[in-house]
């Protein structure tokens, strides 16, 4: 059944998940592998989630929701991916003077935060292969110099992510759209 | 209370881009610096376990507060309150997208955008890798993760679950090779 199947899928993410960016390689993964997403769309539902009030991890759950069950999908991807804070959180929330100096939840996240870096790392791999390709799988030289434009504008400018975000998009309308790259 | 609670959040939801560092923005400036209902460091205490915890960090925040100030159906009240506008603004945004994904101008700034899709997680990477590298094996358990994730294609729960395990017995190693020392 689709929808419990949507449901399980985002409880496993949000489980595995600590927050923001790591979400990224656990949601690709189920989107991908269950064949509710394409890779370009992962690429576009993170453009859209920075661009959006709101979590990543949840915008990405009503994007991947609402594409695969329409609006049921996207209020049972929801709760999925909010099911460790009813149950985790709410247990964590009465013993809260235990949990503030717990040193076992400390040393789980030594591993897991490396163990995200790994993972988030081979996410960008992933998507400089699909989004700086053409359709024969060569690379599209003006998409890669955008790239390389849109990481000095984050890095070097510190410019926020919504205006490079927005910037990118004129720039595509401009080049692709209009001289037709 | 409850509605009261429910309409704050609402507000918070609205104003949160990208991470959920602005929701706690927005929760200093309403409960420490106006109610004074709240100090500095509860908000601290707050945020770093809901940050620990599984799940989206703003969540786990809003349930946290909720079930401070209201118990668990506080809790609920905040969390359904954070949701609500980012969730509504994602459905319409999905029919459109779903709608106009193949007109040529939506599709051009697609692919525009989609080329700051990489640098984007690429510079949050940078910010991650500040507080990743506890101990010298966690380089070790990066690479070898990057190496399952890409190479083998291993499922992301996974390797979260076996980061964790990792993290308990290089932790615990460290711990013991310290308690030596100081003993010896």
């Amino acid at each position: 059944m689709l929808l419990l199947e949507l449901f399980w899928s985002f409880v496993k993410i949000g489980f595995t998940s600590f927050g923001g960016l790591s979400m990224i390689p656990l949601i690709s993964a189920e989107m991908i592998s269950h064949g509710w997403m394409t890779a370009s769309e992962v690429s576009d539902i993170v453009a859209i989630a920075e661009m959006t009030p709101g979590p990543l991890g949840l915008n990405c759950a009503t994007f991947a929701g609402m594409r695969a069950a329409g609006l049921a999908g996207a209020f049972i991807a929801n709760m999925g991916a909010l099911a460790p804070t009813f149950t985790l959180c709410a247990v964590a929330a009465v013993f809260f003077d235990h949990f503030r100096d717990n040193k076992y939840l400390s040393r789980i996240m030594t591993g897991v935060r490396p163990a995200c870096v790994g993972m988030v790392a081979g996410v960008v791999v992933d998507l400089v292969i699909v989004n700086y390709a053409d359709m024969a799988g060569k690379i599209n030289i003006p998409s890669a110099v955008l790239g390389v434009v849109d990481l000095i504008l984050l890095l070097k400018f510190k410019m926020s992510i919504p205006k490079v975000l927005i910037l990118s998009a004129l720039a595509g309308i401009v080049l692709f759209g209009v001289i037709g790259l | 209370m409850l509605a009261k609670l429910y309409m704050q959040f609402l507000t918070f939801g609205a104003f949160t881009f990208g991470g959920g560092w602005s929701i706690v923005a927005q929760m200093k400036a309403l409960y420490v610096d106006r109610e004074k209902s709240l100090t500095d460091e509860e908000l601290l205490d707050i945020t770093s376990i809901g940050r620990s915890l599984p799940g989206t960090m703003i969540g786990n925040i809003a349930m946290f507060y909720g079930h401070r100030v209201a118990g668990f159906w506080g809790g609920v009240a905040c969390m359904f309150g954070m949701i609500t506008v980012p969730m509504i603004i994602l459905i319409i945004i999905t029919s459109f997208y779903t709608a106009f994904q193949h007109n040529i101008w939506v599709a051009s700034a697609m692919r525009g955008v989609r080329t700051a899709v990489a640098p984007v997680i690429l510079s949050a990477l940078m910010g991650m890798i500040k507080s990743a590298f506890k101990f010298p094996p966690c380089y070790v358990i990066a690479l070898a993760m990057f190496g399952l994730y890409f190479f083998m294609r291993v499922n992301p729960i996974w390797l979260v679950v076996i980061g964790a395990v990792l993290g308990l017995i290089v932790c615990e190693y460290y711990e013991r090779r310290s308690l030596n020392n100081a003993s010896a």
